[in-house]
């Protein structure tokens, strides 16, 4: 009795350390972000090259974050005041983030193309939504090149338009994500 | 052992298995964190909307139109609340100036502008000089200058005035130190300097010094609470006239401003409301006036 759970501990430990183990980071080396708003009357361009984010390739976690006033473009130095001040609030809320886990188990040192599901939350405008979000991860070299488009509800994250501009404004705002990932 | 703590020490061990590998992140928010910090400090961000326009009431704020942008403004003082039911208070009758204010760079703008009070011409340059920010470069406040020159051609037919160029011309020149404190409220002091040729009286002054002092509370995320007041600190100021205070608020909608307030001066341009205001808000010289702001990128798309 005593011996089998010694060596269900020393089993625990090897297990525990076997996943531990391989800390294997990928940082962003260059990360870009860019949204559109599609909206009847206007077509609304904004970008930022200062994506940061960080890989856990041993616990598959991933956390993704830019800063709300590195973005640039829009129609006019006017929107790019209201999206700071009316809408994305980026004093009090700064950053927009999404951390989580991928689904999918992929060998990183295996180059080729990938489709993955990453799983997490994305916080912008302050507010926490779950969402799981495809990506293309495309490995050479231990270099791996991420690519992702989805969509942003400005309703799911207390985002409100007026009535005034709501057909300047779409509600749901296409990202597109691309980051080129390394090792640390 | 006990077998009991054995199992118990199994159970902490696989909690803790299943923990590290599990859906906490905070290990690498902490170090996403970091790496936020330091771009972050190497980047600068300028403090934008200090005010939601140009000017605070009558006299400029510290904001200045963006580049390539051109902002049409149509201002209106009625006359004193006190004149009674009979003028509707004061509505009868109004000054009115517009104006038209460009972005030329996004530090240096410009604009002229007529007004109905005295038949006004006025032309003026704002000049940010340095400009509030964090991060890399760490402004406490921002720094502008601003000229006005402003023509009366009003022909006045008063013995011992000549309405010549040089008599009805004014100058202005006004330092304005601006800051946003927080989200919601931003302060600006405007050290002013108003000099006239026309005087009227021996005992007047050609030479006024002023303090203005200004702010804005955003009551809500589009209306703000704003008011300016100008200290005439010279010793001599023209006979008669008062210190200019004005309250009002900002209402913005999509690319309009609408400012709504009650002041003591009919002026619009700064050498008459700074230095020639005649109403008293003691006395119920008060009036109701308002400015509507509207905006045009011209030029290429940014």
């Amino acid at each position: 009795m005593l011996k089998r759970f010694v060596i269900l501990n020393f089993l625990i430990l090897v297990l525990a350390s076997a996943a531990l183990a391989p800390v294997l980071f990928y940082n962003v080396n260059s990360g870009s972000i860019s949204f559109r708003s599609d909206a009847p009357m206007e077509l609304i361009k904004a970008s930022s090259s200062q994506l940061k984010g960080i890989f856990d390739a041993a616990k598959k976690q991933f956390a993704f974050s830019v800063n709300i006033r590195t973005f640039s473009g829009f129609n006019s130095p006017l929107q790019l005041e209201h999206f700071n001040e009316n809408y994305l609030e980026s004093d009090k809320y700064p950053r927009a983030v999404f951390e989580g886990k991928i689904i999918e188990d992929i060998d990183f040192n295996k180059d080729g193309l990938y489709y993955i599901r990453a799983k997490g939350n994305l916080t912008v405008h302050g507010v926490v939504q779950e969402r799981i979000i495809k990506c293309e991860l495309d490995i050479k070299d231990k270099v791996v090149s991420v690519k992702s488009n989805f969509t942003v509800l400005l309703a799911e994250h207390n985002i409100t338009i007026p009535k005034v501009v709501h057909e300047k404004l779409a509600s749901e705002i296409k990202v597109e994500v691309k980051a080129v990932m390394k090792e640390k | 052992m006990n077998p009991k703590t054995i199992l118990s020490i199994s159970v902490f061990m696989l909690i803790f298995l299943s923990r590290s590998v599990g859906q906490d992140t905070t290990d690498i928010m902490k170090q996403l964190e970091k790496e936020m910090g330091k771009s972050e400090k190497e980047q600068t961000f300028y403090t934008t909307s200090t005010f939601k326009t140009t000017r605070l009431v009558s006299g400029h704020s510290v904001e200045n139109t963006g580049k390539r942008v051109m902002d049409v403004k149509i201002s209106h003082r009625f006359e004193k609340l006190n004149e009674g039911s009979y003028s509707l208070f004061g509505l009868d009758e109004a000054r009115m100036r517009f104006g038209f204010d460009y972005g030329i760079t996004d530090n240096l703008m410009a604009g002229f502008g007529r007004s109905t009070y005295q038949k006004t011409y006025d032309v003026f340059m704002k000049l940010r000089i340095l400009r509030q920010s964090r991060g890399k470069k760490n402004m406490p406040f921002t720094l502008s200058y601003v000229p006005t020159f402003a023509l009366r051609t009003l022909r006045v037919n008063v013995p011992g005035i000549s309405n010549d160029f040089t008599s009805c011309a004014s100058y202005t020149h006004q330092l304005i130190i601006g800051r946003k404190f927080s989200d919601n409220t931003s302060l600006q002091i405007m050290p002013s300097y108003v000099h006239r040729h026309l005087i009227t009286l021996n005992t007047d002054p050609d030479d006024v010094f002023a303090i203005g002092i200004g702010g804005r509370q955003k009551l809500t995320r589009r209306i703000s609470l704003n008011a300016e007041y100008y200290y005439q600190v010279t010793r001599h100021q023209l006979a008669g006239t008062n210190n200019l205070l004005s309250i009002g608020f900002d209402l913005e909608t999509g690319g309009h401003v609408f400012q709504l307030h009650f002041t003591n001066s009919q002026a619009m341009n700064e050498s008459n409301f700074i230095a020639g205001t005649s109403g008293k808000w003691g006395k119920g010289d008060i009036l109701f006036g308002f400015n509507i702001s509207r905006v045009f990128t011209l030029g290429k798309k940014h």
